[in-house]
């Protein structure tokens, strides 16, 4: 098949990507040029934390979802469609994992294609057909192949370090081993970072929604079937209101990860990790209408 | 791992590159001299029988490539297309010789490749009978496979173990790997040797 590359998505994504990076080149240099000490420990204490997480991803991620890794005796049908589909998309087989979960949902983690994990509910293996079942795994494998977790964890890294000089920065003062007058206040780092943080949280929410769409059309083409990947996410949809309260609370945190996140009442579209399902689909269905006037 | 590919992460579209990626005819045929090492060498018969392995496309136009393809197949033997347990389609077909077997699913992979398809090809398989009497333990009848994976352009050997369970007996994979790897294009990461396991224990994977 010869699917027309999307260019304009290629274009945002990379101007986002270049806006954030541009606003985390500022802050870090505002911050070596102003502050030393305790603002440094912290930046190298969080850049480890970010680093270890991501590093041990694959597993931290499974480990907090409650997801069992299973063995290709235990479920043979979904093995073999995740392997059939990492040979479609180039990829080694992948850790296939699975949550005891009502909730119909899917998620990749891992840093890279040898280090990944594919996991998904039993309430998400009866909800959807064969089709649709692979339609999402593809677009699991398309997050993997674009080594999503990297770019995130990279997108993330500074925004999560201005967060932590805002909610913690007054314990550091203004650094008792300044450079003579050269020493601004404290209050001025944490004015600059709540500002680089307020930013940085909406470029990265934009980033995350490019992301998807791009695996989106990844797990698409992967299958050659865009419309079962948009039936299956309107089915997922449909049914994430039905969830449990509690169920939503817990996971409102791995809301990244998700291939349809639990919305919690209204959200604006600015805060969006994922984009809305009617965008998503309207988007495979351009791709499937692609397909037969091809 | 090229600039290119990194580019290509970054900008989120390495999947769908990857999962389009074109395959190198030629390839298919180092099979034809591996045949004759794996008789001479180590006594497995080519059976003079193969399957084309390939993930469908929801489209008008697919299915009538599909017929194209059963067309080019309607030769002398046995020939059919159909579709697995997990909703491949696969391309089967029986010939004299194994010549003809690889011939003939060379076709039927270009007839795909010029409807414009060629990246939904997965895989060609290519099953070897194993004679009896042999000393080192194995048994007679058993049928281990060489694997052509269109996306990695490279062969891979895939052999269930005889007990009709779904494991793969790796030591005879080793085998073949080191006995045919200067004449096949063999896979070195193992992890990218994918099983393609038969719906029903025994069987070829695609009955």
């Amino acid at each position: 098949m010869n699917w027309p590359s999307d260019w304009g998505l290629r274009i945002r994504m990379f101007v986002t990507m270049f806006l954030l990076f541009g606003l985390y080149l500022v802050f870090a240099v505002f911050l070596a040029s102003y502050f030393g000490g305790g603002i440094w420990m912290m930046v190298v204490l969080m850049g480890g934390f970010s680093i270890a997480q991501y590093f041990f991803s694959d597993r931290l991620t499974l480990w907090s979802m409650g997801a069992k890794k299973v063995s290709p005796e235990e479920y043979p049908e979904l093995h073999g469609m995740v392997g059939r589909l990492s040979q479609q998309a180039d990829l080694p087989t992948p850790t296939v994992a699975v949550v005891d979960s009502a909730m119909p949902n899917a998620f990749a983690t891992g840093r890279s294609k040898n280090h990944a994990a594919v996991c998904v509910t039993t309430g998400i293996m009866n909800t959807l057909t064969q089709d649709e079942l692979e339609g999402v795994i593809a677009h699991e494998l398309a997050h993997i192949k674009n080594r999503d977790m990297a770019v995130m964890t990279a997108a993330s890294l500074l925004s999560t370090i201005a967060f932590v000089i805002v909610r913690w920065g007054w314990l550091f003062g203004g650094g008792r081993n300044g450079r003579g007058g050269n020493q601004a206040p404290i209050y001025i780092a944490i004015l600059a970072s709540l500002v680089v943080w307020i930013v940085s949280f909406l470029l990265i929410r934009l980033l995350s929604r490019y992301r998807e769409y791009a695996a989106d059309r990844g797990g698409a083409i992967i299958t050659g079937k865009p419309s079962a990947l948009a039936s299956a996410l309107l089915k997922i949809s449909g049914r994430m209101d039905k969830v449990p309260e509690q169920d939503l609370r817990e996971q409102a945190e791995m809301n990244a990860f998700f291939i349809v996140p639990v919305s919690k009442g209204w959200l604006a579209n600015l805060f969006r990790t994922h984009p809305s399902t009617e965008r998503r689909v309207e988007r495979l269905r351009e791709m499937e209408r692609e397909l037969e006037t091809y | 791992m090229g600039v290119l590919d990194t580019i290509r992460e970054v900008l989120g579209f390495s999947a769908e590159h990857d999962a389009t990626r074109p395959w190198d005819a030629d390839d298919l045929f180092q099979l034809s001299a591996a045949s004759v090492t794996m008789e001479a060498d180590l006594d497995y018969d080519p059976l003079a029988v193969g399957g084309l392995c390939f993930g469908s496309v929801s489209s008008t136009d697919f299915t009538s490539a599909l017929r194209d393809v059963e067309g080019v197949l309607r030769g002398p033997g046995f020939a059919e297309i159909r579709t697995d347990d997990h909703g491949y389609t696969w391309a089967v077909c029986e010939r004299p010789t194994f010549e003809d077997v690889l011939a003939e699913l060379y076709v039927a992979a270009d007839t795909l490749d010029e409807r414009g398809y060629g990246d939904r090809l997965l895989a060609a398989v290519f099953p070897f009978e194993a004679h009896g009497g042999r000393q080192d333990g194995r048994d007679a009848g058993q049928v281990v496979y060489w694997v052509y994976s269109f996306r990695r352009g490279s062969f891979y050997p895939f052999a269930p173990s005889s007990s009709g369970e779904k494991s793969r007996d790796s030591t005879t994979e080793v085998k073949l790997q080191s006995v045919l790897g200067d004449e096949l294009d063999v896979e070195d990461d193992t992890s990218y040797w994918y099983p393609l396991w038969p719906d029903e224990p025994g069987n070829h994977p695609w009955e």
